[in-house]
């Protein structure tokens, strides 16, 4: 029974798709139940598979069809549901379920929500299926739907400015990428003659010909695009930006982590080629490159959802270096960062996406003062900066920690100078994600209120629920990573590595020792020097002396003076100079002055570069496409 | 027993208590021997203690503009923290929980009471303190970047060909080679370390966030009362716990074996680096402006920490 959850919990989705389109276009409420019902029985079909998987190590095969390999050979589709699979199934699960609780009450004012939903059912079983299938072809299928469906969702709010343009830019790079994967594809059924992932791994083992490295440049760069890493990161921005915000949350929670797991998939188990040093430092240089891009990006913007949308890309920056490092720690670090990115960057967009129902708008030039009229999401708000700031004791702070460890000791392991440099951008690109977040906290949450947002109420509680959900997890990630690293990481970090299990379970066993695939096994990685629980407690313990020390020394003379309403002595205002004080707040674009003077060339030209005409893009993703498969050929061998 | 022990180590000693009394009696020293440089008698070296129980009994005004929860926790989460680092820094041989921490978890734990004055002065709703935090905002970016340049710097020294970022392995390793100070590939990072103190603290000429006769204290302008004392205090404890830090990383080899004794031994490296890095440099100086502090630490004090960093790197 158990080995049908994996295609049901992608058919459901489908079904659901369909079913809402021919049933939903009317009535409101049949619409909200069939697409919550899909998604709900999606993530407990998924749900289930954890005991399994996670902790009894068990791994999962399905033959659609029941086509099993006849003498070797893989004909039929297969689903392959190993550690890592589900574990970035499980993120794409509970991010559309949340999605789909917000949207509900986010959408209501919009028109046509039938094809909403239709579409983000699509869109939610094109990245499941992405996850979970262990066939290229069957792969590349998913990533067409999951792309088209997103193009469609980005303009679905067409009657606002730029969201065609953003679905037109996104199309066209999202195009190329999909074209370099199915070429790459072509090209590794031209030489293995075989679609099934585990027995083209096993093929490959032996090394790769030439076609091999063109295929695995194409199919790297095809899943770079997916997740937006520099130089595709350009149609990013907008379609996140311009997409409904339940969407911008899919796309920053699970599109781009579809990117990274297919990433992962290729270079670690279908090519085998995270041995190679030359690879590593690729995918090292691409995500630094990308962490600091992004992150410098985001702090000239002044538009709250396209300023999380280079933060988005920014932060899949550290994921894809934490991941090239090859090392057990730098992909432990990598995965548990892919999936704080999911947590803190979907709660940040949900934030963005209350203050949008309520205002009716992002820009952080015209907002403030919004933590007194909705207390509740501005601190849902703050629980995910500080996360996304890695500050301590949230889920960011663990991950990058791991993440610094695992690139100055591979540093420190290869005497490679250029990983501590990665090291220091790391934790300067993190400082620079602390600041632009301070940025929209005193620009939309503190600071004065202005005219316009006086009515602003609390959003409903069907928005507020998925919010607190994704903060609770937040918290718990960096409080009792133990537990996170022990049920989801280690398990992942292994069968990352483990390459012959995933082809003897899919091929039968002792396949892969024909074909000569050493059997690994990995110890798992080892972080000591720190611990969340006890520091936790320390600090309960700080925090609770001082509480005690300000209420014994309250009694005796001071006192806390409140602002009241009714209240009108000067002494309540904030101090203007000595004169009468008025409206004046320091917003989103008045910040950061002098650091924006000293890098006023290196802004400028960013600006140069990003002119958001689609050509210069694509010209940027080709150019990029040459350049790494020039660099494969040259380095690997 | 062992918690009650905890709770010693927490609350008096190297904690909370010691943290705070020596941390006020640092910057008692600092303004007098500044009064002295200027000329001036000074107040007398307990001031710092009057002014902060005076503030504790002062009334506390909470503005309409602000947010009343963030604009109160500010300050108690960015004195906590300070005193959580006086927990993690080894003084010698001695370390209360430094097995439990190591330099990244110190560097971000040294961010939070500078996020804590940014929360607390955004949530007060001044536009000074938008001013205000936007600068120390820049600031903070500043010297971040030399920080932990000297910080991967001391650990690639201390580590050699393996991964060391203990402190208590860094206090170890200076107790069998000698101070970190002493290895001349080390002494720029050093120079950057004493540089980095300062702008971290907020003291002339690194003050442009509170800059006083432009901005009027900037985020802390509509604190009164007790908050406000609590602020002042974090700043006097910061004083205390970056000049440990410097300690803990580069003077690390001194050691009697007595606690008490080595206690002693600290504050008094302290209050010369405090004299050394603070008092001097602002006794001669004036205020920068932020675009001068950011290119001043971009470009000066990284390239020091950097040239330690590679000098270290080539095995030296």
């Amino acid at each position: 029974m158990m080995q049908h959850f994996p295609v049901l919990a992608v058919m459901v989705l489908f079904l659901g798709a369909f079913l809402v389109e021919i049933f939903g276009s009317k009535s409101r409420l049949t619409r909200n139940i069939i697409a919550l019902a899909a998604a709900s029985l999606s993530f407990v079909f998924i749900a289930a598979l954890v005991k399994p998987v996670m902790i009894d190590g068990q791994i999962i095969s399905y033959w659609m069809g029941n086509w099993t390999p006849v003498e070797g050979y893989a004909i039929g589709i297969g689903y392959e549901i190993d550690q890592l699979n589900l574990f970035f199934a499980l993120l794409v699960v509970l991010t559309f379920l949340l999605s789909g609780i917000y949207s509900i009450r986010y959408m209501e004012k919009d028109r046509h929500l039938g094809h909403y939903y239709t579409l983000y059912l699509m869109l939610s079983g094109g990245v499941l299926g992405l996850v979970l299938t262990g066939d290229m072809f069957n792969m590349f299928v998913m990533v067409e739907i999951m792309t088209f469906a997103a193009v469609a969702l980005t303009a679905f709010r067409n009657n606002g400015r730029g969201a065609l343009e953003a679905a037109f830019k996104y199309l066209v790079i999202g195009s190329i990428g999909s074209s370099m994967t199915l070429t790459g594809i072509a090209l590794l059924y031209m030489q293995c003659h075989t679609l099934s992932m585990a027995q083209i791994s096993a093929m490959l083992a032996k090394g790769l010909s030439p076609t091999g490295i063109m295929a695995l440049a194409l199919i790297f760069i095809g899943f770079g695009v997916k997740s937006f890493i520099v130089p595709f990161h350009a149609p990013a921005a907008d379609a996140y930006a311009a997409a409904p915000t339940s969407i911008s949350m899919i796309f920053s929670g699970m599109v781009n982590k579809a990117g990274v797991y297919g990433m992962i998939r290729i270079v670690y188990t279908v090519f085998q080629a995270m041995d190679l040093e030359p690879m590593s430092l690729l995918l090292v240089f691409l995500g630094t490159i990308t962490m600091f891009i992004g992150v410098t990006m985001a702090l000239a913007q002044h538009d709250f959802k396209r300023l999380l949308a280079f933060h988005s890309i920014s932060q899949i920056g550290y994921v894809i270096t934490a991941v090239g490092l090859g090392t057990a720690l730098g992909i432990t670090g990598g995965l548990f960062h892919a999936m704080n990115h999911t947590l803190f960057k979907g709660l940040l967009f949900l934030c963005a996406g209350a203050v949008l129902y309520r205002t009716g708008t992002t820009d952080l030039d015209k907002l403030g003062g919004l933590s007194k009229k909705m207390p509740k999401t501005a601190i849902c708000f703050l629980v995910g900066a500080f996360s996304i700031s890695g500050l301590p004791p949230f889920n960011g702070f663990a991950s990058k920690w791991m993440v610094y460890q695992a690139t100055y000791s591979k540093a420190v392991e290869t005497g490679n100078f250029a990983y501590a440099l990665v090291t220091v951008i790391a934790v300067v690109v993190s400082v620079m994600t602390l600041a632009s977040f301070i940025k929209v906290t005193q620009a939309v949450f503190f600071g004065q209120l202005p005219e316009s947002c006086e009515n602003v109420t609390e959003v409903p509680l069907s928005m507020r629920i998925p919010m607190w959900i994704m903060s609770a997890l937040c918290i718990f990630g960096g409080v009792c990573y133990g537990f996170v690293n022990k049920y989801l990481l280690a398990p992942a970090t292994e069968a990352a590595i483990n390459v012959s299990r995933y082809i003897d379970v899919m091929m039968g066993d002792g396949y892969a020792a024909s074909y000569g695939v050493v059997d690994m096994t990995v110890a798992p990685a080892g972080f000591s020097y720190w611990d969340p629980l006890v520091w936790l407690v320390l600090f309960i313990v700080v925090l609770l002396a001082f509480c005690i020390v300000i209420v014994t020394g309250r009694n005796t003379r001071g006192e806390v003076l409140e602002a009241k309403p009714e209240l009108v002595d000067p002494k309540y205002d904030t101090f203007f100079s000595g004169e009468e004080s008025m409206h004046s707040h320091v917003g989103g674009s008045d910040l950061f002055w002098g650091f924006r003077t000293d890098w006023k060339g290196y802004f400028d030209f960013m600006q140069g570069m990003h002119s958001g005409i689609v050509n210069d893009y694509a010209i940027w993703a080709v150019t990029a496409t040459g350049c790494a498969a020039l660099f494969m050929f040259l380095f690997i061998h | 027993m062992t918690i009650l022990k905890d709770l010693f180590y927490i609350l008096v000693f190297p904690g909370a208590l010691f943290a705070a009394v020596i941390g006020l009696l640092l910057a008692g020293i600092d303004r007098k021997v500044l009064a002295r440089m200027q000329k001036r008698v000074g107040p007398p070296l307990r001031q710092p203690f009057y002014d902060f129980f005076k503030l504790m009994g002062k009334e506390t005004i909470i503005p309409h503009a602000a947010n009343k929860a963030a604009y109160l926790a500010a300050p108690v989460m960015s004195v906590a923290s300070l005193m959580l680092m006086m927990l993690f820094i080894p003084i010698f041989g001695f370390s209360a929980f430094s097995g439990r921490a190591d330099l990244i978890v110190l560097l971000y734990l040294i961010t939070i009471p500078g996020v804590a004055l940014i929360i607390g002065g955004s949530a007060s709703g001044s536009p000074y303190a938008g001013i205000g935090i936007s600068r120390e905002m820049v600031t903070m970016m500043a010297y971040e970047l030399p920080f932990i340049i000297v910080l991967l710097a001391v650990a690639r020294k201390v580590g050699g060909s393996e991964l060391c970022f203990s402190m208590q392995g860094i206090a170890d390793w200076q107790a069998a080679n000698g101070c970190a100070l002493f290895h001349w590939a080390l002494i720029p990072a050093a120079i950057a370390m004493l540089l980095v103190i300062p702008a971290e603290v907020g003291t002339q000429p690194f003050d442009v966030a509170e800059a006083e006769t432009e901005i009027c204290e900037g985020p802390l302008i509509e604190y009164s009362g007790a908050p406000l004392g609590l602020f002042k205090l974090a700043t006097a404890i910061k004083m205390f716990v970056m000049t440990a830090l410097f300690t803990a990383l580069f003077l690390g080899g001194i050691r009697t074996g007595f606690v008490a004794l080595d206690a002693v031994i600290l504050v008094a490296i302290c209050a010369v680096l405090t004299v050394l890095c603070m008092t001097l440099i602002h006794a001669v100086t004036a205020r920068l402006k932020i675009e001068h502090l950011f290119k001043f630490y971009w470009t000066i004090v990284t390239g020091l920490a950097l040239i330690s960093l590679i000098l270290v790197w080539l095995g030296l």
